[in-house]
This record gives C-alpha cells, sequence and structure tokens, in this order.
C-alpha cells in the first residue's frame, strides 16, 4: 500500500478551494428560497385554515421521511420531464445549480418551518396583546415585536439546520454537479483513485472548518441579538 | 364616554359573562371587584378586544360598535383610544423601557421619533424611572417593570387606561410604588378602568366600585356605599372574607 | 405528465425486496454501536481531566462536521487497500476484494452513528438529576449498577425523540450505501430504471418506500417512548 504523501494534501487545496464558491452558492441559495418557503409552511401550520395546516404537516412530515439524495433524483430527473411534457417548457439545458437549490429548498423548508413555529411559540402571546393594545396594527405587532424575539429563539436550531443543509448539499455531486466534493471527485479519477484518501481528507477538512466556523458565526449572531436577555 | 352594553362571553362550555354593563365617564375612576373566576379580567380584555365578545354594544364617543361582527378597521380605533395595563407587564422584552414607551407613539402613531422620545421621557418621569430609561426589562424589577408599563400606557395619550390587576403578580413591598402612580394618575384626573384585590387602594382611588360575581354585576355604586352598606348578600361575604386581612394595612 | 404505471409497480415490489437490506444498514450499525457510543458519552461526562477525552471529542467533531458522503467516500476508498495489505502482511490467503460490500456499509455507518449516538446519551444523562446518582450510591450500589440500573433506564426515556431523530436519519442515510455497490432500495431502482430511462418512476418508488420506513419507525419508538415513560405520565397527573 502506498504511503500517504502529505505533499499532495497541501497541493490539493489550492485546488479544491476554488469551488468553495459553488458550495456556499447552493447554501446561500438554499437559505434564501428555503426560508421564504418555511416562513409560508410555518404560516399555515400557525394560521386557522385547517386545509392548510394538514397540508404543511403533511409536507413536513413526507420531507422528514425523504432521503435528500432520492429527492434531489426525482427533482433532477422529473422536473424537466414535467416541465417538457406539461408546461411546454425545455428546461432540460438548465444550471445544475437550478435543481440543486430547488431540491434542497424542498428540503430545507420543512426543517426551518419547524424552527420558525417552535420559535413563535415559543414568544409570550402577551407581547403581542400588549403591542396592539397601545395601537399597533397587528401587522405591525407582528414586525415590531413578535417577529424579532421569535428570530433570536431560532437562531440556534436555524443555525443547525444551515449545517445540515452544508453536508446534505455535499450531494450535490451525484448529479454532476461541480462543487467542492464534485471536484474532489474529478481529482480522485483522474489520478485513477490514487490519492484518493489525500483528496478526501482535505474536502473533510474543508467542511470541518467551515461547519465549525457556521457554528461560530451563529454564536455570535446570537449573542449580537441578544443583549437584551443579559440580567441586571 | 365610554358605554358596554350587555357582554356575554363564553369559553367553550363556560359562561363567563353574562350580560354585563358598564358605564364610565371623562375622570371617572372605576374599580372593578370579585372573587377571582368572576369575570373582571375577561371584562377588561373584551374591552380592548383582546378577547371576541360573543355578543355586546360599546359605544365609545361617538362610535358605536356591535361588539361581536366589529371589523378590525373598528378595533384598531378604539385601540388607539385605550390603553391597557397587564397583570405580568408584558413589556416588550427586547426593548429597552424607552423604547417600550415609544414604540407605540413612533409605529403605531406615526410620532417622528424626537418627539416621541420626549413624550417617552415625560412618561418615565412621571413614574420616576427616568434614570432607567435605557434598560432592558430583564434589568428591572417586577415594580419597575410595572411602572414602564404604566408609561407606556399613558405615552399614548389615552382617553381611557385598562388596568388588569397591576399588582397581583409583584411581591408585596413592591406593590406600593405601582400603586402610587395609579394614585397619582386618579389625582390627575386620568379616566381608568381597575381590576384589582388591592381594597383599601380600591377605596382610595375609586369614584366608582363595580362589585361583580359569576359573570354578572352584583352591586355597584360609589366606594362609601359598597364598603360601608353593601346591600347584597354576595357583595357581603365578598367583604367579610377579604377585609380582615386589609385591617392591617388600615 | 406520462408516467409508466406497470414499470412503476413491477418497481415497487423489486425495491420493497430491497428493504430487509436497508433495515439491515440500519439494526445492524445501530447496535454495534451502542456500547462504543455508551462509553464515549460516558468518558464525555466525566468531570476533570481524562487523556480519552481530547481524541474522543476530536473523532466526534469530525463526524459530525463532515458530510456522511465523505465519510463513505474516505473509508470506501481507505479500508479495503487496507485491509488487502493487512492479510498479505500476516500471509493470510483471503482476499478483501472479495467481501460483500455491505460489510463496509456496516463499518460506515457504524462509525458514524457512534458519534451521533453519543452525543445524544451524553446530553440524555446529563438531563438525569444528580440526586439519582448520589441515591443510588447511598443505597449500596456500585457507580456502574447505578448507571445501568437507574440513569440508564430514565436516560433513555429522554434520549427517546432524539434516538427516534437519530434512526430515521440514519434510514435515508443507507440511501448512500449504493455509492459502495450495495445493493439496497436506492440502488436497485437506479439499476432498473436505467434500462428504460425511468428515473422519475423508480425514484417515486423509492421515496414511498422510506417513507413507509420511517413511518413504521416512528410509530415503534412512539411506542416505546409511551411505555418507558409510564413513570412520568402517573406523575403528571
Amino acid at each position: 500500500m502506498r504511503p500517504f504523501s502529505l505533499q499532495f494534501l497541501v497541493d490539493v487545496f489550492p485546488i479544491l478551494l476554488p469551488f468553495l464558491s459553488a458550495t456556499l452558492a447552493v447554501v446561500v441559495g438554499t437559505i434564501f428560497f428555503g426560508s421564504i418557503a418555511g416562513g409560508l409552511l410555518a404560516w399555515a401550520k400557525e394560521g386557522s385554515y385547517q386545509l392548510f395546516q394538514r397540508l404543511a404537516q403533511a409536507y413536513t412530515y413526507i420531507i422528514r421521511c425523504t432521503p435528500p439524495i432520492v429527492l434531489l433524483f426525482i427533482v433532477f430527473y422529473g422536473l424537466p420531464k414535467f416541465c417538457l411534457e406539461v408546461l411546454d417548457t425545455n428546461i432540460n439545458d438548465y444550471d445544475k445549480l437550478f435543481f440543486v437549490i430547488i431540491s434542497f429548498t424542498l428540503l430545507f423548508a420543512a426543517p426551518v418551518s419547524e424552527v420558525m413555529r417552535s420559535a413563535y411559540e415559543a414568544i409570550d402571546h402577551g407581547q403581542y396583546e400588549a403591542a396592539v393594545s397601545i395601537g399597533l396594527s397587528p401587522w405591525q405587532a407582528f414586525f415590531h415585536i413578535v417577529l424579532p424575539q421569535a428570530t433570536v429563539v431560532a437562531l440556534p436550531n436555524f443555525g443547525n439546520s444551515v449545517i445540515s443543509l452544508m453536508k446534505d448539499g455535499s450531494l450535490a455531486y451525484t448529479i454532476g454537479f461541480i462543487d467542492l466534493i464534485g471536484k474532489g471527485q474529478l481529482i480522485v479519477s483522474m489520478n485513477y483513485g490514487a490519492y484518493a484518501m489525500e483528496t478526501y481528507l482535505a474536502l473533510a477538512l474543508i467542511y470541518l472548518m467551515l461547519t465549525i466556523g457556521m457554528e461560530k458565526l451563529f454564536l455570535w449572531i446570537e449573542q449580537r441579538f441578544s443583549r437584551h436577555k443579559q440580567a441586571a | 364616554m365610554l358605554k358596554v352594553k350587555n357582554i356575554y362571553k363564553k369559553y367553550k362550555q363556560e359562561e363567563v359573562l353574562k350580560g354585563v354593563d358598564i358605564t364610565v365617564e371623562k375622570g371617572d375612576v372605576v374599580v372593578v371587584l370579585g372573587p377571582s373566576g368572576s369575570g373582571k379580567t375577561t371584562l377588561l380584555r373584551c374591552m380592548n378586544f383582546l378577547e371576541r365578545a360573543d355578543q355586546g354594544e360599546m359605544e365609545f364617543d361617538t362610535i358605536s360598535i356591535d361588539m361581536h361582527k366589529v371589523s378590525s378597521k373598528e378595533i384598531g380605533k378604539i385601540r388607539q383610544k385605550t390603553a391597557f395595563v397587564f397583570q405580568n407587564y408584558n413589556l416588550f422584552q427586547n426593548k429597552t423601557a424607552l423604547e417600550n414607551v415609544t414604540t407605540g407613539l413612533i409605529v403605531g402613531r406615526g410620532i417622528v421619533k424626537t418627539k416621541a422620545v420626549e413624550i417617552g421621557m415625560k412618561a418615565l418621569e412621571k413614574v420616576g424611572l427616568a434614570d432607567r430609561a435605557s434598560f432592558y426589562p430583564s434589568q428591572l424589577s417586577g415594580g419597575q417593570q410595572q411602572r414602564v408599563g404604566i408609561a407606556r400606557a399613558i405615552a399614548v395619550e389615552p382617553d381611557v387606561i385598562l388596568f388588569d390587576e397591576p399588582t397581583s403578580a409583584l411581591d408585596p413591598e413592591l406593590v406600593g410604588e405601582v400603586l402610587a402612580v395609579i394614585k397619582q394618575l386618579a389625582k390627575e384626573g386620568k379616566t381608568m378602568v381597575i381590576v384589582t384585590h388591592e381594597m383599601k387602594f380600591a377605596a382610595d382611588v375609586a369614584t366608582n366600585v363595580v362589585f361583580m360575581a359569576d359573570g354578572k354585576i352584583v352591586e355597584e355604586g360609589p366606594p362609601k356605599e359598597i364598603f360601608l352598606r353593601p346591600k347584597e348578600e354576595r357583595t357581603k361575604t365578598f367583604l367579610r372574607r377579604i377585609l380582615p386581612q386589609e385591617e392591617y394595612n388600615i | 405528465m406520462e408516467i409508466n404505471y406497470k414499470f412503476l409497480i413491477d418497481t415497487f415490489y423489486i425495491v420493497l425486496a430491497a428493504v430487509p437490506t436497508t433495515l439491515k444498514l440500519t439494526i445492524i450499525p445501530l447496535l454495534a454501536a451502542a456500547p462504543f457510543a455508551f462509553t464515549i458519552a460516558l468518558i464525555r461526562l466525566q468531570k476533570g481531566k481524562s487523556l480519552w477525552k481530547v481524541p474522543v471529542s476530536a473523532y466526534v467533531t469530525f463526524v459530525r462536521g463532515t458530510p456522511i458522503v465523505l465519510q463513505i467516500l474516505m473509508i470506501y476508498s481507505l479500508l479495503p487497500s487496507l485491509l488487502n495489505a493487512l492479510m498479505k502482511a500476516w500471509s493470510f490467503d483471503i482476499n478483501v476484494f472479495d467481501w460483500d460490500p455491505i460489510f463496509y456499509a456496516y463499518i460506515v455507518f457504524t462509525l458514524n452513528i457512534i458519534a451521533l449516538l453519543s452525543e445524544v446519551l451524553r446530553s440524555a444523562f446529563g438531563s438525569v438529576e444528580k440526586g439519582q446518582l448520589e441515591a443510588a450510591e447511598c443505597a449500596g450500589l456500585t457507580k456502574v449498577q447505578a448507571y445501568v440500573h437507574i440513569l440508564l433506564p430514565q436516560a433513555m426515556v429522554v434520549a427517546m425523540p432524539n434516538l427516534c431523530n437519530l434512526t430515521v436519519n440514519l434510514i435515508k442515510g443507507t440511501s448512500l450505501a449504493f455509492l459502495m455497490t450495495v445493493k439496497d432500495m436506492t440502488a436497485v431502482a437506479k439499476v432498473s430504471a436505467s434500462y428504460g430511462y425511468n428515473y422519475i418512476e423508480a425514484y417515486l418508488d423509492v421515496f414511498v418506500g422510506y417513507i413507509i420506513i420511517c413511518s413504521i419507525a416512528q410509530v415503534l419508538f412512539h411506542f416505546a417512548e409511551a411505555h418507558m415513560g409510564r413513570y412520568r405520565l402517573s406523575k403528571q397527573k
């Protein structure tokens, strides 16, 4: 067996790192669209329309039972066919990033809706009542009083969801999307499987830094936002 | 000025309010008394539409409203004229004392910030907390929080302030400071409706006492009448049970 | 949209036939990981410094901080050749490349679950009141006995929801076993699909298969939790 090559490990970093942007594009795009979708789901769950409530709950349940890779494949193979046959639009040539972000948005929305819902429920209803009692409209009460507090409550769990998303996002390479792992796989196959360990270890270290960095970032944001929680 | 007629309210099977009328004139301090579960708090919450009554009419100055079929626009109008002081203060946890007072002015009424801060500081001064303006609720004692709650209510210059058991969540030694603030407001002629268990205080500030039991008004009148010469048996029993404890305060 | 229903149904039976593989990939790593996870949890809960704490924490951090697909790729690229080299060094006449790839899948998922399960147990033990341990020791139990008879049963009740999540996530995670050429539900569907490019139908089958398995797992956990939490229910009344 060939000995481990530290030199290769060092050399492979600069080749991999440019593809960090593709990995982060998936994460950022999904956080954006997934939070909107998650917000709508949470709104449906908290709202008074029974039908919407049930649908949102069912959706969340189904997603909880769906492996990310299966959803990714269904979207990647199914969506173009659906668009072609039903909507008469050809999206076969769309960038793979498009399919990746759609898949992970569908996936991310479910846990995030739960994070948002429980954060919303954690805020005492009295906060809302106090706001409307001094003349704020229900919307103003929500946006000025309830939402900022719910955001702080949601941050740690939202951070965990983002970290899960970042890890799940690594599956994008299975449909041929070239992100960090995609590039790593290319490097491995260009070397006919040699230096696989070095390449994967480099990727693992990059991901470790990403997840730990993300954890620290959310901790920092949380501390910044929760000034009002410090005791006298 | 404010008249509420024939309010009914049911939670699930339990009837909490069974046809209550209440009239508040300008400058009145109406104190609502009664055993717990008599519907006092529900009455107050219905008057500010924090609960929706099943039936009832409200007349506020020139506006008259069906309290069950009220529109959100009408609710907004009434809330611009009233303010509410909560039992557990409900200060906005994410805002400083001053911001708690000014939010209703800036967001709810569109007053410019500098003007709002000026009004807010005056309100805080009135409750003796100007020096705590930049404190968050978590940094204030219960009594201080409730005083900020009162400042928040008076800052919007409401026609009527509704107090829902403002001292019952407080430690005994902090009750006095809050009652003193409310007494001061009474002296200034503010119109108030107060639900409370503090009998001595009620006797001091009330222009009119309403005694409720089982979702109905049993008896009402000037405090002297109610406390010294109650007519109804229900009122007598209630006062007998409550007053011995109060002797220490008198 | 045109769906090949015959294919959809035929493939569903093929996918169902692979359910045992998915179940094996879930249950065996869970059982194999339990004693290790338990040990790691206890090491990390110990007060004071311990030599083992640093490597054990590093291991947990590594597993939690990297995607499972990367863990699969790493082990699957390293382990067979490593074992092969060992076999040769010890002059065993065994060809490790003939081994069923599911063996490697067990190892990958076990290594992964050890770390995740240890975290679940750690927080569960942390939540059991300290007085329980003290009381057990006062009653003459040894520390180990106290853990097994008093703390573990209580901690398990607390851990149930997290264990359920862990199991559901593991079931979903086994969908990646096809990367190691294991013929689980996802893999057989992929193969069937590739003949006639019926990917959508095949993956819809897999999709339904996972929903069924995960639902059953959640129902089982629900019953287990209700059963184990008896003593709590009576307290609430």
